[in-house]
């Protein structure tokens, strides 16, 4: 029964309630995702890992931990899953928590279910936020760049961004009075750039001094494709080499490199399918409704377009986690003795004949925690695009 | 549909093909025993490729193996670690040495002497030295006296002018210079003057000032003056002299003989600048190369140097393909400017020409060198046909291909070694490396100041232990900065115990005491600092991870850190910006350690990065450093090996053990006295090099029966 | 369209020039400095780094170094700092090496790739969707390198043949199809090795595309109108969901320039790929900036490829 209005509401409003009876939108997508068994499993599984993770930050840290991660016990190296410590040789101090080596031994003697536990969080952070960032940072590049292509850039706003990315550099280098006056500046340009863009104002009127800003120079799908193009040109080993070399070794800078540096495929993903929805009718109907432009990208458009860009998410946490395996290799990555899932696992590559748990048992997480998103995107997916849903 | 059907039969059709193709492969069967021309080849493998294959120019590994064959230099070391000829048939090592008359000093029962009347003092003294002394044995090395009359010459200097603000700019000299006499010896003394003053008194040098001979052209403050005196006008110099005799008959891969003038060419193109070569320091103490005849070269150095000798080990060039005539046909041919032209940018890198017992065939990037054998090498030409070098980069991969068969030696790991040792087909042998890993602290740096504290850090740390489950056995302790397989080292130096307790006693004396939480601490703060090692280094890796928890036993907290290569040295270890360095040494046979322990090689980008500075030692390093004679250089060795292993400025971790595995086919080939062929097994000579007799190995369709003696 | 792709060509030619520049910054920003220059050597004295460094030019202001390298990497004279080989003639050779792997490989994900993706796409939910999903995962999900050691040991092992490197080693015959193939046989392993990757990586975004098509309407008419489903899903859906495909075709082009590490490093195949890494381990800025500047040209043609290709594909689309 469709609401009648007895006060005057918005389009907007209107446009979203759904013409069932006393559903919000949240209810009814959590109504299908309960439904959906599969993804329900992988939220769970992947809760689970969470909650691990957590607890294992707790177990492992701290000058005397539940499970003791940097212990070297070298006579017991190289042991498998579920053998029995050797009592005679160890040390009480050193014998493993519940008795017996859960996960084996690495080459040093370390136990690695206990590093296993240390690295879950440090891994889990950086596959997440490092996709989180590619995918967040690609989205709002791919859909400005997709919706807004023909829209001009200014002088203004290209001097704005310089300013400001000027005054971003000068903070990181440490010359702080500069960077503020900078950053400063470069925000106040970008304001009234966007204000006379959005007004539409004049020119005739303005005084000649000012007038400068307005003169066009690109598009902005042509400024964002080309940041891009530039962008792909670099390959990323070769970028978080440098990156990492010239900052300081942390895991949030790892996390952060990862991420600015692989954004640039969902990015033309989403951009090339806003191409091909921009044209459709559902947008033009919202358009002419008067829905702000804002909210046309990311409430009706990008739903549709997040297929691939999904996609991209659950394989690109499985690369960040071991692109952080192929740095730790390198010497980049957490400084040692911090373990993570990557750095078991490149340990473990002379070992691969005398100790393979020590590449399957890494691999093995990495590829629950891949599969657990991997069901539950899928889900998610179902639910942002109904046209997608199982026909039942 | 047919577009169904293309999607399934596209891929199918493609993974036919590829696949069809292991039917045309040649099995390792048929390459190895199927194949009787494998016998006569030596193939290795190398985890690296070569960079540029000239002895002059090249500084890594796979470069110098390949040139080890292809080259051959003047001498070399023998299996007792002695030195033995090659291109040179003998040598003589005698010294000029030279003093100027000090007129103003007074030689005790002569007064003030001339120039004459110095040398006939001399040579009158000679004729009844004082027996058995030093200064007796002195006079008897004594074979020629001459007079170098005085005369006038003229210098000039580059240097910072005065009061220019440091500008630099040319400062001529005019030397009054007056006589100097010259002494031919028949063996290097370093102590000739002082045992000189005995006869011409204790002032007699050391009052002879150069100032009042020197003028310089612009106004220069005494200090300075008086040194540029002291080095334009040494009061005594030493000059030892080698005079090689080289072999007639050695030809060149080209057939070209090998004569003293291509000595001479390859000592100019080092010293060249154009062609950088990075053996420049080798050889700087050189002051001229002269061919005294086709077969005799006569090498003149500045001032004592011992290790001079070692250096002609070097692979001697053709001076016929590298001479200036030859670069510029090259870079005229080649389109490039001639002048710029130098022996780096030359060709020949790429296809070097020799006179070693394997000449050139033919290098593929990336993929093999190929060699094969001088027939006219002048010690006959070696058993084997051809020696390959293969490239594979992975270690897992040389494995197989050792076990196949098509690959004849590779890197063995530690944890292989035990595994190839036990099985039949193969025969192993092993060796000291020369060199070792330690772990250096930074002197500069509280709490490493304190040697109690560097001596209880290295009793925290159970190398024997690491040794044995890290490097697998394949190490052995090693307690001073001597290669271990030389007598420059004292085996009588007992390494230190690995001991906790006694460790955190020594702390406490240092005034570091646990606190409530375990850690050691001083005043309030917390015993802390940062270990660092470079990245891509398992065993370093491994040494950082246990160091790191066997300090945390006794309560130091310490971090660690792995860095790339590049930025490990040039950041950190260059610039002296570290607490404590995992890091290793390789080193040659000549016990001469000026660059590592000499204080005055402590600033930046210099050897000494730990800021050792130890007065007796320098001393000792010098004094090492000018002794030709073999045991008085041992005794000063010992003596500073002692002084180094009570200081621990290091602490000195392991030194690894080489392996090699072969196929027990390998044997050396020989003919004994009757002429009959005898066959031999390889055994490592001292040198680390089991390869010493490589031109008589000769791999054979099954394992011999060895005769009894040999 | 003309002016499109006048506009788009003189973008390109604006951004590689910028590209140039900031890489260029990157390499000289970097710390390290190359390992010529290499003071752990202790032969090495402090005239002789700077001599190497005068001929390196690195003693000049960083704008000169620009210029005097860009115009000899434009004549074509740029030379390796290791050993002094003209670097374009290096980076050809590599090339060439690198090539049929690069073009058995990317055969190889293509052809594999579209035929798993449709058919889980078609059969969702199924057991084939469910193992290739799985597996798909599982590839990406365990290191390359673990794959290769196990591919390597399996085929040594079983059939006693070799498979490291472009040729086997020493082989006899000359025979121009024995040697051609012999090739091949090399070419197979590291070819299926880097194909793993991309199928799993592919036939997912394929499977994604597909369902997203069926989804649409006109399939369903399609359906209710009683086509029979192989019309339906190979005439009417499929090629509506190759537009991505087509722009991503274009992408192939930088792959030329590219190659694993890894996989060059275990096979000892002397690729490009093991020969940048190198060169960056040692700093040996010429090699590594020109073949940064061909790998930037590469990208910015492959770039502009595929936007031609998503103009001609999509009629939807106005640029």
């Amino acid at each position: 029964m469709i609401k009648t209005a007895d006060t005057p509401r918005t389009w907007n409003e209107t446009l979203d309630t759904p013409s069932s009876p006393g559903r919000s939108r949240l209810e009814e997508s959590w109504r299908l995702f309960r439904t959906n068994r599969l993804a329900l499993i992988g939220l769970g599984i992947f809760l689970i890992f969470f909650c691990v993770a957590l607890l294992g930050v707790f177990l492992t840290s701290g000058s005397n931990p539940v499970f003791d991660p940097a212990l070297v016990r070298l006579e017991e190296k190289l042991r498998p899953p579920l053998s029995r410590p050797n009592l005679d040789a160890l040390t009480p101090g050193k014998v493993p928590t519940l008795g017996v080596y859960l996960f084996g031994t690495d080459d040093l003697g370390r136990d690695i279910f206990s590093r296993m536990l240390q690295g879950a969080w440090v891994s889990l952070t950086v596959g997440f936020v490092a996709v989180g960032l590619s995918v967040l940072i690609g989205i709002a590049m791919g859909g400005l760049a997709g919706y807004f292509g023909q829209a001009r850039v200014t002088f203004g706003h290209l001097l704005a961004c310089l300013l400001l990315g000027m005054g971003s550099t000068w903070l990181v280098a440490g010359n702080k009075w500069l960077a503020i006056v900078l950053l400063l500046t470069g925000g106040a340009l970008l304001y009234i750039s966007l204000q006379d863009t959005r007004s539409g104002r004049n020119p005739a009127k303005e005084n000649l001094w000012l007038s400068w800003r307005r003169l066009p120079i690109m598009t902005v799908e042509t400024l964002i494709m080309r940041v891009v193009d530039i962008m792909l040109c670099f390959p990323s080993f070769f970028l978080i080499l440098t990156v990492v070399a010239i900052l300081p070794a942390s895991m949030y800078n790892i996390m952060i490199v990862i991420g600015l540096t692989s954004w640039m495929g969902a990015a033309r993903f989403v951009r090339a399918e806003f191409l091909s929805l921009r044209e459709q009718d559902f947008v033009t109907a919202a358009r002419a409704l008067g829905v702000g432009k804002l909210r046309i990208i990311f409430r009706h458009m990008m739903p549709n377009a997040l297929g691939p860009v999904l996609v991209s998410a659950t394989i690109g946490i499985a690369s960040a986690i071991l692109t952080e395996a192929g740095l730790s290799f390198l010497g980049f990555g957490v400084p040692p003795p911090h373990a993570t899932w990557g750095n078991i696992l490149s340990d473990g590559k002379n070992f691969i004949f005398d100790a393979p748990w020590l590449t399957f048992i890494p691999g093995f997480a990495i590829l629950i925690v891949v599969l657990s998103f991997n069901l539950f995107g899928e889900g998610l997916r179902d639910i942002l695009n109904p046209k997608l849903r199982k026909r039942s | 549909m047919t577009v169904r059907r293309i999607l399934i039969l596209a891929p199918t059709l493609l993974a036919l093909f590829l696949l069809q193709s292991y039917f045309w492969v040649p099995t390792y069967e048929e390459q190895t025993r199927g194949n009787p021309a494998r016998l006569k080849e030596y193939i290795s493998a190398s985890i690296g490729d070569a960079s540029i294959l000239n002895p002059i120019l090249s500084a890594d590994s796979a470069s110098s193996q390949i040139e080890s064959f292809v080259f051959e230099g003047l001498i070399d070391r023998d299996k007792d670690l002695r030195f033995r000829g090659r291109i040179a048939r003998s040598w003589d090592i005698t010294e000029e040495a030279y003093f100027y008359v000090n007129e103003g000093a007074s030689i005790p029962g002569l007064g003030k002497a001339d120039a004459h009347e110095v040398i006939r003092f001399l040579k009158g003294v000679k004729g009844s030295p004082p027996p058995g002394s030093a200064l007796g044995k002195a006079l008897e090395d004594i074979r020629e006296v001459s007079l170098i009359p005085p005369r006038e010459y003229q210098v000039t200097r580059e240097d910072k002018l005065p009061g220019k603000q440091g500008k630099a700019g040319k400062i001529r000299f005019q030397v009054h210079a007056p006589a100097r006499i010259r002494l031919v010896l028949r063996n290097v003394n370093q102590d000739l003057f002082q045992d000189l003053e005995r006869l011409l008194g204790p002032d007699y040098f050391t009052g002879f000032n150069g100032l009042k001979y020197l003028d310089a052209d612009l106004r220069l403050d005494n200090r300075v003056m008086e040194t540029y005196a002291r080095r334009i006008l040494p009061a005594t110099e030493h000059n030892p002299v080698i005079l090689f005799h080289l072999r007639p008959g050695i030809k060149f891969h080209d057939g070209t003989l090998l004569t003293a003038k291509d000595v001479k060419f390859t000592y100019d193109a080092i010293m060249d600048p154009k062609n950088l070569s990075p053996r420049i320091s080798d050889y700087e103490p050189v002051k001229s190369v002269e061919i005294i005849d086709p077969l005799t070269v006569k090498v003149t150095y500045k001032r004592l140097y011992s290790p001079a000798l070692t250096t002609w080990a070097i692979g001697i060039l053709p001076e016929h393909l590298l001479n200036r005539d030859a670069l510029r046909a090259e870079a005229l041919r080649r389109g490039e400017d001639p002048k710029k032209f130098s022996v780096r940018m030359s060709s020949f890198n790429r296809h070097p020409v020799g006179s070693g017992p394997f000449r050139f065939e033919e290098w593929k990037s990336d993929q093999f060198i190929s060699l094969r054998r001088f027939e006219d090498y002048w010690e006959g030409p070696p058993n084997y046909d051809h020696y390959y070098l293969r490239i594979i980069p992975d270690n897992l991969t040389q494995e197989m291909e050792f076990y196949a068969g098509t690959v004849d030696d590779y890197a063995v790991q530690p944890h292989q070694v035990k595994r190839l040792e036990s099985d039949p087909r193969y025969q192993s042998f092993s060796g000291t490396s020369f060199g070792y890993t330690y772990i250096g602290y930074n002197m500069r740096r509280k709490p490493f100041d304190d040697p109690r504290v560097r001596r209880a850090l290295g009793m925290a740390i159970d190398v024997d232990k690491i040794i044995r489950y890290v490097l697998y056995g394949q190490g052995e302790r090693i307690t001073g900065p001597f290669a271990k397989q030389t007598d420059y080292y004292d085996a009588a130096i007992k390494p230190l115990p690995y001991d906790p307790e006694g460790a955190l006693k020594l702390l406490a004396e240092a005034g570091w005491r646990r606190n409530r939480d375990g850690w050691l601490e001083r005043q309030g703060k917390r015993l802390q600092f940062t270990l660092i090692t470079n990245s891509g280094n398992d065993l370093r890796k491994a040494i950082l991870a246990i160091a790191q928890a066997a300090w945390k036993q006794i309560g130091i907290d310490v971090r660690t850190d792995l860095l790339e290569w590049s930025v490990f040295i040039q950041e950190r270890v260059n610039k002296a910006d570290f607490d404590a360095v995992i890091l290793g040494w390789q080193m040659g046979i000549e016990p001469d350690l000026y660059q590592i322990w000499h204080s005055s090689q402590t600033h930046p980008y210099q050897l000494n990065f730990v800021g050792f500075k130890d007065k007796q030692a320098d001393d000792l390093i010098i004094k090492i450093r000018q002794e030709y004679d073999h045991d008085a250089q041992v005794a000063y060795c010992h003596r500073l090996h002692e002084i180094i292993a009570r200081e621990q400025p290091y602490t000195f971790l392991y030194v690894g053990k080489w392996t090699a595995i072969l196929d027990k086919r390998i044997v050396i080939r020989d003919v004994d006295k009757k002429g009959n062929v005898v066959y031999r097994k390889i055994t490592p000579t001292k040198t680390g090099s089991y390869t010493f007799y490589f031109n008589k190995w000769i791999k054979l369709p099954e394992v011999p029966t060895f005769a009894q003696d040999g | 369209m003309l002016s499109f792709i006048g506009r788009s060509f003189i973008q390109k030619l604006v951004t590689l020039f910028f590209v140039s520049i900031v890489s260029f910054l990157i390499i000289h920003l970097a710390p390290g400095k190359p390992s010529q220059i290499d003071p752990m050597n202790p032969k090495f004295t402090p005239e002789i780094l700077e001599r190497f460094q005068k001929e390196f030019h690195l003693d000049k202001p960083l704008y000169i170094q620009y210029v005097l390298f860009y115009k000899d990497l434009l004549t074509g004279k740029t030379v390796s700092w290791k050993d002094n080989q003209s670097v374009l003639k290096k980076m050809w050779d590599r090339f060439l090496n690198s090539l049929p792997l690069f073009v058995v490989g990317t055969l190889l994900t293509w052809t594999l790739s579209f035929p798993l993706g449709i058919r889980s796409a078609i059969f969702r939910g199924g057991a084939f969707d469910r193992t290739v999903t799985f597996f798909s995962y599982l590839l990406i999900s365990i290191p390359g390198f673990f794959f290769a050691y196990m591919l390597i040991i399996f085929v040594v092992t079983r059939f006693h043949v070799p498979v490291i490197g472009m040729e086997t080693f020493g082989l006899a015959t000359t025979a121009w199809t024995s040697v051609a193939m012999d090739r091949v046989w090399h070419l197979l392993l590291p070819s299926i090795l880097g194909a793993t990757g991309g199928i799993a990586v592919l036939s997912r975004y394929v499977k994604s595309q597909m369902l997203e098509v069926e989804g649409q309407d006109y399939v369903r008419t399609a359906v209710a109108k009683g086509l029979p489903p192989e019309k339906v899903h190979y005439k009417h859906a499929l090629r509506n969901a190759l537009l991505p495909f087509a722009t991503m075709f274009g992408l192939i082009l930088p792959g030329l320039i590219g190659g694993s590490v890894i996989i060059e490093s275990i096979f000892s195949w002397p690729g490009m790929g093991r020969m940048a890494y190198e060169a960056i381990l040692a700093r040996d800025y010429p090699i590594i900036l020109t073949v940064n500047f061909i790998s930037a040209v590469l990208v910015l043609a492959g770039t502009f490829l595929s936007d031609i290709l998503y103009l001609l594909a999509d009629p939807r689309i106005r640029l």
